[in-house]
Formats: structure tokens, sequence, C-alpha cells
């Protein structure tokens, strides 16, 4: 059910209700499926039942004095349940969290510095934009970087910030590079050149600053030839396939994870090792429920032989997003000040109910949010969060 | 003397139709513009054309100016197309020199620019105008009515049908696909909004259909295959084997006793799976007719061919025959009723509802076989884990009014659940909670039922269910957390609760299309069969003789499926009692001398109607069964092939005026 690009590109609040949207709007029988599916609904004063009511009405500014949508984690579920089909997270909320971000009397400081940061240096931890590449000196094989050898390649992978600088994120970048070493496929990466896709500014409110990512990222691209882009970061995937394309990004990008699944079958006469691992897998919210890649993941999890698959309460359109999304990687400060919740908490407790000993993911951000929720959980011992990539990689060790 | 001297003399009358057509096409410049026209002696206007005025300006026309043709600009031949061939035919000329403009549908009401739409009626009437001069007289056939009737179906649709049309002294031929008749109201307790207890209105139907003398009831039997048409259809119908000699068994049951399963473990589809049942089985203890069967699928012997078959020997009568096979019955009968119902959406398909992921959540028609006396706990509310629920969540609208399963409101749902939250209070004691969209309960004593249940104390929650998930906090994980917005209190609420409740909205069947190629009707793109008027033609389908009754149609309750089944049956009725219809002349014919013997067009005919004389080595078509597709005519390579009111120079003609090329100036009267 993604929108009509065309439909909305461009599209205001003041101009939304002449578009195909505004009609939509017009449909909502408010019956809350949104708000109840909101992992934050409970903090709103104005969840997205009521965010609807009063577009319908041309009422919206009411929402604007308060925080409601910066509570807003993108998690797709209210759009994903939505009996009319109505867009909400991929346009009417985003377009009420920009006006709200700009009336807030103080932007949350750890939000505004990964902005700057993002702005500045083109990674959101505010790392020197010299070092992305520097993971590629740690990996035992040749990963070729286009602006040294800028020949036409198949796959370029478009690595991202988190995976390129955060340690564990560089865990999974070196699997991946062994995977993609061992199937063969002719790949390159971008290197220093590359920047943050700029999903979370896409996603949250800053078009300016998104725009910018935008055409920074597309100029890049326009450089080098190559058929088509893979990576390991679900915001990216769906910053590209979504926000891009609204700006005539017209490639072709797919996560690694069903992209990986398209060699299946080369890859299992590789996969050696038995894992006596039980295993939950957590369905991150931009490749599931956005992307509808729910089944993938798990295909290439049980083609892992000994890994015990075992589901968590909430799984496939039902998963409860761990918070990172839309802002929410920078908020967990801001949150913590207004009594709510972590998010990355409430689904560890899930997790950990399984029983399982991996917590497998398939999104750079949930690695570090779930250690954490691990730790604060004391469980940390117990359980370990794996991308499922480091565990392919694992398996295919002799 | 005569006017006409041989002369073609067109009368031509645009109708204003209030201003459906005045309001946009300037009526008076059409006028105009036609009496310029060559052959138009009578060119004029009027406010409703179809009215007895309208009618009678024609018919005196027709007397005092000789005209010999007529042509009316007004509203779709589908509507008033009769009207004007019957004014034209009750002023003594024959019907077929009539000719219609449909200058409303498809020129008025999609049209905004006046002038423009002037401009296309006056196109259209040029056209026939031009057409006209080159109609023949034709004579309208009839053909007999067969007084059978088939009915397809044997729930409370198909049961009303039939014996409506029994007791009007009809034979009837009642086609159910299962082994017993009675469809989804036999697995219902009680009824809203009266909650009278559905079998025992039911079941004396059922057995007055069983023994009615003019009811032919083939329960375990399909339609197959559907030729002819409307008056007379030839059926056959596929009996599947029960493995049972009809006559000899009287339902003792002891075959049951006996097989070699001491226990029943096969998935028993009138409890909905909630008990097992043996390969030998007794759908339910009123099942009609009191027949058993067996089932191929679980029984052992048809399985491996290995098997004692100590139902074969138990019983005394001799009744089980595990040779038996499909025999096939061929029938002729001038009407049909379908009535082949509905199927209850399959609520794991929402996903986030939890079925068939936690036990303790069901179905309704789940829930009205665990509260039926003669259900698989006998009338105890026992969940599948064996408790009694103390808190029950009834959740509507599940796949209904929703863009990812189904768009439509099922009108039934709403007043089940009140049904249901009764029943269960009834039962159990427990605490309901009932979470709706909106309530809808329309219909005689429907709102006050809903008064009712609100006075019993269920608690009505407004706003859709989100999330459905095991309760944490509770030891054993068995209560079930149900998540919504309480929109009215504006408050998100998880209630935590014993059972839940899934108000399943109503689907087409699954072989619908199918049902519609058989009988060659139309079903709208989610299913549901359509009627040919929604408003004036409920019944109808758009193939003459075959009618529709009850959820097939779209979903609906027990009183508008009988009301409906029993309008099917005064609509078969009619048509029995007139006891012939008139054909449209619209048939093709061979020009025998022209046929050159090809047979290219025997194959083409998907009526089966042409046939080649080995005699005399020409084509021959049945006008009976011919229905005027005019497929041969366009096929044949010698051209020998016609159709009345669609021969060649009345298409020319028509053409040649659309495109305002040389009208005939002075045609003569043929
Ligand atoms: C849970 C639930 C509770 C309900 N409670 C109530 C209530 O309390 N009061 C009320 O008024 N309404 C109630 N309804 C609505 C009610 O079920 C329908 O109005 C009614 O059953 C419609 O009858 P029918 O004959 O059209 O269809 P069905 O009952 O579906 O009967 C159709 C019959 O046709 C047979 N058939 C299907 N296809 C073929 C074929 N191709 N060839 C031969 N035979 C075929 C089927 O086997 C079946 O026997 C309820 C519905 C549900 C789902
Ligand atoms: S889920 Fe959709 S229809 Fe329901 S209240 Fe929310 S926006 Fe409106
Ligand atoms: S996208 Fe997720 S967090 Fe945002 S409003 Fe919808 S349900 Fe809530
Ligand atoms: S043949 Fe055997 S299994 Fe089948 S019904 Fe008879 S006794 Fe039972
Ligand atoms: S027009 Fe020809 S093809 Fe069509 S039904 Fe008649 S005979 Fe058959």
């Amino acid at each position: 059910m993604i929108v009509e690009l065309d439909a909305i590109r461009g599209v205001s609040l003041d101009t939304i209700y002449d578009s195909p949207e505004g009609k939509l709007i017009q449909t909502c029988i408010q019956c809350g499926t949104c708000s109840g599916s909101c992992p934050y609904g409970e903090y709103m004063e104005y969840p997205p039942r009521r965010i609807i009511k009063l577009l319908q009405h041309g009422l919206i500014e009411k929402a604007f004095d308060t925080d409601s949508m910066l509570k807003c984690v993108n998690c797709y579920a209210c759009m994903m349940k939505c009996p009319r089909e109505i867009h909400l997270t991929e346009v009417l909320l985003q377009l009420v969290k920009e006006q709200t971000v700009i009336k807030l009397p103080v932007v949350p400081a750890e939000l505004q510095k990964a902005l700057e940061n993002n702005y500045r240096y083109g990674n959101p931890m505010g790392e020197s934009g010299r070092k992305r590449a520097n993971w590629v000196q740690t990996t035992t094989v040749p990963i070729r970087i286009l602006s040294q050898n800028p020949e036409p390649v198949d796959v370029l992978w478009f690595v991202e910030s988190y995976p390129a600088f955060h340690p564990r994120g560089q865990d999974t970048c070196r699997a991946i590079a062994k995977i993609l070493n061992a199937l063969g496929i002719d790949f390159a990466i971008l290197g220093n050149e590359e920047k943050s896709a700029g999903e979370c500014g896409l996603l949250s409110w800053e078009s300016g600053l998104a725009e910018a990512l935008v055409d920074y990222n597309m100029a890049i691209f326009s450089k080098y030839k190559f058929n088509r882009i893979i990576t390991s970061d679900p915001h990216a995937l769906d910053a590209f396939n979504f926000r891009y394309k609204m700006y005539g990004f017209k490639g072709s990008i797919t996560h690694i994870v069903p992209f990986i699944m398209e060699h299946i079958d080369k890859l299992k006469p590789m996969i050696h090792k038995t894992l006596g691992y039980s295993v939950t897998y957590h369905d991150s919210c931009c490749l599931g429920r956005h992307n509808g890649y729910y089944e993938e993941p798990r295909a290439l999890l049980k083609s892992i032989p000994g890994i015990k698959l075992i589901e968590m309460v909430h799984n496939r359109i039902n998963t409860l997003c761990c918070g990172g999304g839309g802002g929410g990687m920078w908020l967990d400060t801001y949150f913590k000040s207004q009594n709510m919740e972590r998010l990355s908490d409430r689904r560890i407790r899930e997790a950990i109910d399984t029983g399982a000993d991996v917590l497998a993911v398939a999104c750079p951000y949930e690695i570090p949010r779930f250690e954490d929720a691990l730790k604060v959980a004391g469980y940390d011992k117990k359980m370990v969060v794996k991308d499922i990539m480091e565990l392919v990689s694992e398996a295919m060790e002799e | 003397m005569s006017k006409t001297n041989g002369k073609i003399r067109i009368g031509f009358y645009i109708c204003h139709c209030g201003t459906n057509i005045a309001g946009t096409v300037d009526v008076q410049k059409v006028v105009d513009y036609a009496s310029t026209l060559p052959n138009v002696v009578v060119s004029k206007h009027y406010k409703y054309m179809c009215s007895d005025p309208g009618q009678e300006m024609i018919q005196k026309d027709i007397k005092e100016q000789e005209l010999n043709r007529v042509v009316v600009a007004a509203c779709s031949p589908f509507l008033h197309e009769r009207t004007f061939r019957n004014a034209t035919s009750q002023a003594g000329l024959n019907q077929f020199y009539f000719q219609m403009v449909n200058t409303r549908e498809q020129n008025a009401w999609v049209h905004l620019d006046p002038e423009a739409s002037t401009d296309k009626a006056m196109d259209l009437v040029r056209s026939a105008i031009s057409r006209v001069v080159f109609h023949k007289p034709l004579e309208q056939k009839t053909v007999p009515i067969k007084p059978d009737v088939l009915v397809v179906g044997g729930g409370i649709a198909g049961i009303h049908a039939s014996l409506t049309l029994a007791n009007a002294g009809k034979k009837v031929y009642l086609v159910e696909r299962v082994p017993t008749i009675g469809g989804h109201m036999a697995m219902f307790d009680k009824t809203f909004p009266t909650l009278d207890c559905a079998a025992c209105i039911l079941t004396p139907k059922m057995s007055a259909v069983k023994n009615h003398p003019n009811i032919t009831m083939w329960t375990y039997s399909e339609v197959e295959k559907v030729e002819g048409y409307v008056g007379n259809f030839k059926v056959k119908v596929k009996r599947k084997p029960r493995y049972i000699i009809d006559d000899l068994c009287v339902g003792c049951l002891d075959c049951i006793e006996a097989c070699v399963y001491k226990e029943p473990r096969f998935h028993d589809e009138f409890n909905q799976g909630l008990s097992k049942r043996k390969p030998v089985y007794m759908p339910f203890p009123q099942a009609t007719p009191q027949l058993v069967v067996i089932d191929p699928e679980t029984c052992i012997w048809f399985k491996t061919g290995k098997c004692k078959q100590t139902c074969v020997e138990s019983c005394e009568r001799k009744a089980v025959d595990l040779n038996q096979q499909a025999t096939y019955k061929e029938i002729e009968v001038g009407t049909i009723i379908v009535a082949t119902g509905f199927k209850p959406f399959d609520a794991s398909k929402v996903y986030y509802y939890g079925y068939g992921t936690y036990p303790n959540v069901y179905t309704a028609l789940e829930v009205e076989r665990l509260i039926n006396a003669s259900g698989p706990t006998s009338g105890e509310v026992i969940m599948r884990d064996g408790s009694t629920p103390k808190s029950i969540a009834i959740v509507h609208c599940v796949g209904s009014r929703d863009k990812n399963t189904n768009l439509w409101c099922s009108r039934v749902c709403c007043l089940y659940s009140l049904k249901l939250a009764h029943l269960l209070k009834e039962h159990t004691h427990a605490d309901i909670y009932n979470f709706y969209i909106d309530i809808r309960t329309p219909g005689k004593l429907m709102d006050e039922f809903y008064t009712r249940m609100a006075e019993e104390g269920v608690k009505f929650i407004r706003g859709r269910v989100a999330d459905i998930y095991p309760d944490t906090s509770d030891e054993e994980h068995r209560r079930l957390v149900v998540k919504a917005e309480d929109t009215l209190i504006r408050e998100i609420i998880k209630v935590p609760v014993d059972m839940v409740v899934l108000s399943t909205g109503l689907v087409p069947r699954d072989d619908a299309n199918d049902v519609r190629r058989l009988f060659n009707i139309t079903c709208s793109t989610e299913g549901f069969f359509i009627e040919r008027h929604p408003k004036l033609a409920p019944v109808n389908t758009f193939t003459d003789g075959i009618f529709l009754a009850g959820c097939c149609q779209g979903p609906k309750d027990i009183p508008d499926t009988v009301a409906q089944a029993g309008a099917a049956a005064a609509e078969a009725l009619a048509l029995i009692d007139l006891g012939y219809i008139e054909l449209e002349p619209n048939t093709a014919f061979i020009v025998e001398e022209e046929c050159s013997g090809c047979k290219s067009c025997v194959p083409l005919c998907p009526y089966s109607a042409i046939s080649y004389n080995e005699e005399k080595k020409k084509a021959n078509i049945n006008e009976a069964l011919c229905k005027g597709c005019g497929t041969c005519v366009a096929s044949c390579p010698s051209g020998s092939i016609k159709q009345n009111l669609f021969e060649d120079e009345e298409i020319y003609s028509e053409i040649d005026g659309i495109l305002n090329y040389n009208i005939y100036e002075e045609a003569v009267c043929c």
C-alpha cells in the first residue's frame, strides 16, 4: 500500500486537501486502530486518530501546541492496520511532525546534535567523514572503493553511517563483505564519498537537511555505473525506495537479506557449521511492516543448520518497534524525561520471554538498542544480539 | 388516398425527461434539425415521452400523419424500448419499425457542455433516422416455459424458495452440495432479534422439504452442466457417492458404532472442528436426510484398500455399499434459483487478532456451536483449554469495512455479536466487552434488541481492536489482552479477558466464479452475484429465468434471506404461470443459396445453435437456441449469415448517418 509518489510530491499541510490523500483523510472512520496500534499512543495527547480528525476539520494547528507527533517513531503500525489505508506514517504524520518540531520551544538537545552532525559530517554521530571507510582495513576480503577504482560495477553496497562507524555495525559489515565475496558478487562501496541517506531527517522533520543529503547522494550515484544498490540498513532502504524516488531517483535498491536470499542455492553449500542456537527474530518496522520482508529473514535463518527459531508474541505485521525510527534514536533522553517507557526495553522483555539465546536482527540501529536494553534487564549474559549476516558468516566458518 | 404513396414517413420525438435531458441538450434545436432530415414528416419534443400523453401523441401521429417509422430520443432501451414498441404496435404499426436513441445515459448525464451535447444528440438522431428506413417488420416468437424449477443450495434461502414453489404445485429439484440441507442457520443456537431457537424454526421446514411430494431433494450433489435458455434449461446433476444406499438406510447409526475407528478422530465440519467425527458419520442429529455418509478422505478403506469393513457387516439392512459410484441425473427445468449462500471470513487473515495462534480466540461460528445444546460441548461454554471464561471480548467487524480485507459491512455481525453477548452471558455469567466501530442495528426490532443488551450489562467500547496478545502478568499466559483506543473516553485501553470472539464478516464462497460461469450469471469483483437492478430487480439476474436468493447475492440476515427467497420463487412462478416468453427477433439466419457449406460458423456459436445439414451441405441455425450474439454473422466467409435488426444495410446506414455521409434522400417503402 505504498502511495502513488506523484500524488503526494510536494504536498504540504495546506495543499493536502486538494490531493488524493486529502480525499482519503475524509474517509477515516475514527475507529482508533491507529492509536491503539501506536507504541506510544498512550503518551500522546493527539494520537493518530485525533490528528486525522483535526485534519478533517482543518484544525491541525491544535496539534502543534503539543509534542504528540514528536513521539511518533515511524513504526508504520498505524498505517499498516488502518482499515481505510490512510497513509498515516508515510505522509500525514510527517507533515505534522515537521511543524511540531518547528514550533517546539526547544528542540531536544540530543536530537539537535544528531541533525547538526548529519549536516556537517554526513553522519549523525559526528564522526569525521574521512574515516567512514576505515573499517575496510579490518577485513580480510578485498573491498573495492569506487573513488579509487571507478570501473562499472554490478552491485553498489550503500553501507550507511551506523554500520560504517559503530563497532557492532562494523561487525555486520565484515560479515557482509565476507558473504558477498564468497558468493562471487561483483560489488563496491562509495567509501568516504558516502553520506547518510538522510532517512532520519526525511522521515522526521528536517526536510531542508534531508534534501541536501538527497542531492548529495544522488550526485555521487550519477558519477558511477552500477546495476543496483544493496544496503543492510532498512532505513536507507526506505529512504531510497520512497523519498528519493520523489526526488527523481530511479535506481533499484534491495535490502541485504532478500538480496542474499536470491543467492541462497549458491550459499547453502558454503554453510558448514551447525549453530546450536535458539534464535528469536525481531522484525524491523521498515524491513517488515513497510517493505513486506517477513519471510525472507526467517528463511535465511532457517537455512542455517541447528538454528531453532522461536517467535516473539508480536511478530510480522504486529511487530513492536525498537523505538529507533523517526528520530527516536536520538530522543531516548527526551522520552525518559517524559516518563515514557523505552520501546527497546518493552521489546526486550518479549525476546527474553522466548528463552532464546540469540536475538537476531536485520537493522543496524537495533544492535546497540537491544544490547543496552539487555543490560538494563540484567539479561546480557544469557542472550546476545546478532545481525542475521553475522550468524550466516559464523555458519560459513570451516 | 394514402399519404405514404410508398414513401417512408418518419416521426421523430425527443423527450425532456424533466430536466434530465432538456437541462443539457437543446431539444428545440434537435427537433428543428431533425425536421430537415430526409423522410422526417413529424418532429416534436415533449416533457415526458413515456407518459400516457407522450405515447398517445405518437399513436395519433401514426394514424393521422400515416407514419411508417418512429424514432424516439430519450433514455436507454433497457428502460423504455418496450414502452415505445408497444405504443407503436398499438397504433397498428409493426413494433420493429421503431428505433430508440439513448440521449440521457450516454449523453445528457455524462456531458457538461450543452452545445457539444446537443451536437452529439443530433448526430445520434441522424444515425437512427438513417437506419430506421431499412427496418423490416418482424414477428416475435414465443417459447414455452417448462414448469419445473431447479433450486441450487439448501440453506434457508433454498429451503424457503423450494417450499414456496412446491406449495404452489410446481415440481422442484433442490440440489445441495453437502450431505444435509440447512446451511449456516442449522448451526446456530438462537437467532436475533427474537432469540428464537434456530433448530425449532428450521427443522420443521427441513423435514417439510424432505417429505414434500413436489420436491426432489438431492443432497451431496452438484450441478455439473447447464445448457439452454429461459424456459428450457437442460441440467446435469452429479450425485456423489455416499457409500450408503439411500432407500435402505434408516439412520440407525449402527455402522458408526461399528466402525474400526473406535474413537472419532477427524475434523467435524459441522462443529467447525471443535469436535471429532468418524469416517462414517451423521453431520448432526437433525440432519436431513437422516442418512449417514462415508467420507472417502478419511475412511481407511478408501485410503489403503484395507479394512475389516465392520460398518458393512454391522448394517442389518445392507445399506452400506463401499463400491457405490457417482450417478448423474439429467433434468429439464424452465427456471433456476441460485441460493448458494456465503462463507464466513477467514479470521486468520487478520494476523494481529491471533486466530489459530491463541487457542482461546474463537470465531463467532465456533461460538454458535459451543453454546448449542447439540454442539461439541452440549451447550456448555468450555474452551479449548478446558476452562470456562469469566470475561469475554467480542470483536466486531473482523474482515469487514477494511480495505486490507473486505470493504463491505457484513450487516449481520453487529446483531449476531449482540446475540452472542447475551447467550454467552446467559451461559457463563462472564463480563462481556463488545468492541465496535459503529453499532449497526437497522431493521424491525433490531435497535430494541441493542437496548436490551445494554440493559443486560454488556459493556460497549467504541474502538476497533488493534492488538490481541497473551497477558504475561498471568502465570500461565492463558489470558489475552485486548488493546484498543476507547475513542469515546479517548484512552488507550488494555482489557485482559479469558476468551476472544471474532465476529467475522460474510464473504462469497470460494467457487463463486465457477458457479457464475456455470449459470452464466455475473458477479462483482468481490464475488457476490449481481442482481439485474439494485432496486427494481433485486432477485433477477442478467440471464432470463435465473434468479438469486440469500447471501450469495450479498450479506443479509435470515428475515431478508427468506423475503428474497419468496421473491425469487414468485418471479419463477410469474414466468411459469404465463407459460411462455417472447423472444427478441434478433436471431441470425442463413441465406441458403449463398451458404457454401464451409462449416466455419458451426463450432463458433457459443450456444450450439448451428447444425450442419449433410444432405443439403448447408449450415442451419436453430432460431430457438440463437441468442443473437452475432459471432457467426461476422465469421461467415461468404457473408451468407444475416441477423434480424442487424442486417448489413441497417448497420451501414446507421454508420453513414453518424458520419453524416449521404443519407438516403428518397427511400422507398419496402
Ligand atoms: C455467526 C453467524 C451468526 C448469525 N446469526 C444470525 C441470526 O441470529 N439471525 C439472522 O437472521 N441471521 C444470522 N446470520 C446470518 C445467516 O447466517 C444468513 O442470513 C443465512 O444463513 C443465509 O442463508 P443462505 O441460504 O443464503 O446461505 P447458507 O446458509 O450459506 O446456505 C447455502 C447453502 O448452499 C449450499 N451450497 C453452496 N454452494 C453450492 C453449490 N455450488 N451447489 C450446491 N449447493 C451449494 C451450501 O452447502 C449451503 O447449504 C448469522 C451469520 C453468522 C455468520
Ligand atoms: S486507523 Fe485509519 S480509519 Fe481508523 S481512526 Fe486511524 S486513520 Fe482513521
Ligand atoms: S508510525 Fe508508529 S509511532 Fe508513529 S504514530 Fe503510527 S503507530 Fe505511532
Ligand atoms: S470401511 Fe472401515 S473405516 Fe471406513 S467407515 Fe467402514 S468401518 Fe469405518
Ligand atoms: S448469432 Fe450465431 S453464434 Fe450467436 S447464438 Fe446465434 S447462431 Fe449462435
